[in-house]
């Protein structure tokens, strides 16, 4: 990597108070992080949650309407110009040229930066082999991901900005992509990715800032985020006809009781206590709590908690 | 540069895999060419003419052979009924009908014996030529029942005039039309790739808007100077056009008259939200400039009224331009005020697209 003027403390993003709006819809509304150089950071949220124009405008692609944002120590604002051979990015829908081959189009890519890897290697690292002279309309949506991972990757960039990059593919082109970001990140380049997926967010972000309707409602490593909210682990079970929340509340150790998709989760700090009083008390009402289990808080949890709604599209 | 480059050679290999662009830009005005030239040099000149000869004399016989005797005129004989009829169903462009009794009235040499010759005068050329030939004909009769020989007798040659000046006159204006086409359309594209966020794509690369542009109106330019080619090689092979004009000059137009309809074609992709939008304004556009600049008949014919409108096009001095230049044509304006208009469409819709259009 081209070590720069920058010290090492400081983050290849930071962002300032960033504010988007269309119309009358607030799109982000006062964003602020900061990204450190070497790590994974994800922006986790739903759709329409703000993530796509954060990195757009992170990426010299969209004009925000206040905020101050530096990329690599350039001001994205008013220089993305200087910005773009040192970043990366893959887009979350842009198609490509239709009519093009793989080969022919990281060839051109290759040409707008005048340097970069080997179009083999690319092919090669995102298993494209196969499909080195097939025209672009003629991918799947998997196979059209993976170049568009590789079209991130060809100028050998610094910083890398990945929107939902693993949206339409399989669970082995989903996991052979997490190597691939994992593999970034030992090179010592930073990457900045958005998801909606709750399992690629805690396996590949060194820190995660959760987004919903144009704000980051917290931030920080899947440990911290976890440990803030949750001292208690979570028992849960299918929801039980006549188990009202006041008494499953009133269980000693239990702090919150939540539902989700007919699922109750009792957050408890006494596990054994609160499972030895919901059988009790299903007991009494002439059931049986289908599909106990007792888990530890995840980022699941800590979003539920959030914005009272699951993370599932 | 390098990027340019590139780009315009990946332009041109997705136009040389679209086989509908690839047909609509080469095949599309070479069916023109050949359409137009076989309908018009394919015909004969030769005319029908029905004859009556109710009379049945050996001087209703001299004048039919009289008549007969002329080059490119086939006579069908008939009763009169019989011909007037296939005369109102177009088979025949007039008829001669030759009374009862002609052979006495001649011979007596009193009142002039009466023939008589239906035409019909809303074809005016065709009626114009039959009057001709009639009268022709009778004075050679007249003269000959007078006993004297001719003071004067006309020599006729056959000069095919209107024939070979249509396609000459269409091979330039074809060219001219796909020139249009050409660069009207070439904007598209672009709304297309804006349409699938390429352009967004492309944004986030160190790639200029100059050298998008560039590569897509150099691509063009290349196909400017490959349809040129075809039309005028297909026009001087198959039809004999002959190209006399100076070719630095007639590419020059064909720069020129690309890089105003390309500039024109920017123009409409400005003002159009999508590519269906853009492929529909495009439409709207190229059908008056297809058919009110003088590309299938001269503007001259046309009521003031299009003529006015004709003269605001900026295909009818391309058009014209080329015609001048390439088969010696008639010029409808002096050559620099041609290449003056056609600069001036340039620069004002550069100016405009410039102002105007949107890269997200």
């Amino acid at each position: 990597m081209t070590a720069s003027r920058r010290g090492d403390a400081d983050p290849v993003i930071r962002v300032r108070e960033l504010r988007k709006t269309y119309g009358a819809l607030v799109a982000v509304d006062g964003v602020s992080f900061e990204v450190r150089p070497g790590e994974v950071f994800g922006l986790l949220g739903p759709n329409g949650a703000g993530k796509t124009t954060t990195v757009e405008v992170l990426e010299g692609l969209r004009q925000p309407d206040s905020g101050e944002v530096t990329v690599l120590g350039i001001d994205a604002i008013r220089h993305a110009d200087d910005l773009r051979a040192r970043i990366g990015v893959s887009l979350q829908t842009a198609a490509l040229y239709p009519k093009l081959t793989v080969a022919e189009v990281l060839d051109l890519f290759r040409a707008f930066y005048g340097h970069g890897r080997a179009t083999s290697e690319l092919i090669e690292l995102m298993d494209l082999g196969e499909k080195r002279a097939t025209r672009t309309q003629d991918l799947s949506g998997g196979q059209r991901q993976r170049l568009s991972v590789a079209l991130a990757l060809v100028n050998d960039p610094e910083l890398v900005f990945l929107d939902e990059p693993t949206t339409g593919m399989d669970p082995a082109a989903r996991r052979a992509l997490w190597d691939v970001v994992l593999g970034l990140k030992a090179e010592g380049r930073s990457v900045l990715l958005t998801t909606h997926y709750m399992e690629e967010a805690e396996v590949l972000c060194d820190r995660i800032a959760i987004m919903d309707h144009g704000h980051i409602l917290e931030s920080g490593t899947v440990e911290e985020l976890v440990s803030r909210r949750f001292h208690e682990r979570a028992v849960r079970f299918d929801a039980v006809e006549g188990l009202t929340d006041e008494r499953m509340a009133a269980i000693p150790g239990v702090t919150s009781v939540k539902h989700e998709d007919g699922v109750v989760m009792l957050y408890t700090r006494d596990v054994p206590a609160t499972i030895g009083a919901v059988l009790a008390s299903t007991d009494e009402l002439g059931h049986e709590p289908a599909n106990l289990a007792v888990r530890r808080a995840t980022l699941e949890d800590v979003f539920l908690d959030l914005t009272g709604r699951a993370l599932r599209d | 540069m390098n990027a340019l480059l590139l780009l315009t050679v990946a332009n041109i290999r997705s136009f040389i895999r679209d086989r509908a662009a690839l047909f609509w830009t080469l095949a599309f005005p070479l069916i023109f060419v050949f359409l137009f030239g076989a309908i018009f040099s394919g015909g004969s000149t030769a005319r029908t003419m029905g004859f009556g000869d109710l009379d049945g004399s050996d001087s209703s016989g001299r004048l039919r052979e009289a008549f007969a005797a002329l080059p490119n005129l086939e006579l069908v004989e008939g009763s009169e009924a019989e011909l007037t009829e296939r005369m109102r169903d177009g088979e025949l462009s007039a008829v001669i009908i030759v009374p009862a009794g002609y052979a006495e009235t001649v011979a007596a040499g009193g009142a002039p014996a009466q023939v008589t010759v239906y035409t019909d005068p809303s074809q005016s050329a065709a009626d114009g030529a039959t009057r001709q030939i009639v009268g022709f004909v009778l004075a050679q009769v007249n003269q000959a029942a007078s006993g004297r020989p001719p003071a004067v007798a006309p020599s006729f040659q056959s000069v095919q005039t209107n024939d070979l000046n249509f396609i000459s006159y269409l091979v330039p204006s074809i060219l001219g039309m796909s020139l249009m086409q050409l660069g009207v359309f070439a904007a598209i594209p672009l709304v297309a790739d804006r349409e699938k966020l390429i352009l967004k794509r492309l944004h986030a690369t160190p790639l200029r808007r100059w050298q998008l542009v560039g590569s897509n109106v150099l691509m063009r330019l290349l196909i400017a100077i490959v349809q040129t080619i075809i039309i005028v090689g297909v026009g001087s092979a198959v039809f004999g056009v002959q190209v006399a004009g100076n070719w630095l000059l007639i590419g020059l137009l064909v720069l020129l008259g690309s890089l105003a309809f390309i500039a024109l074609g920017y123009v409409i992709a400005s003002f159009a939200t999508s590519e269906e939008s853009a492929n529909g304004m495009t439409s709207v556009v190229q059908f008056p400039l297809m058919f009110l600049s003088g590309t299938f008949f001269p503007i001259d014919g046309m009521p003031d009224a299009l003529q006015t409108v004709a003269r605001a096009m900026p295909l009818t001095y391309l058009g014209d331009a080329l015609r001048q230049v390439m088969v010696d044509g008639t010029p409808f304006s002096p050559l620099w005020v041609c290449f003056a208009v056609l600069a001036a469409w340039l620069v004002v819709c550069f100016g405009v697209a410039a102002r105007f259009f949107r890269w997200q």
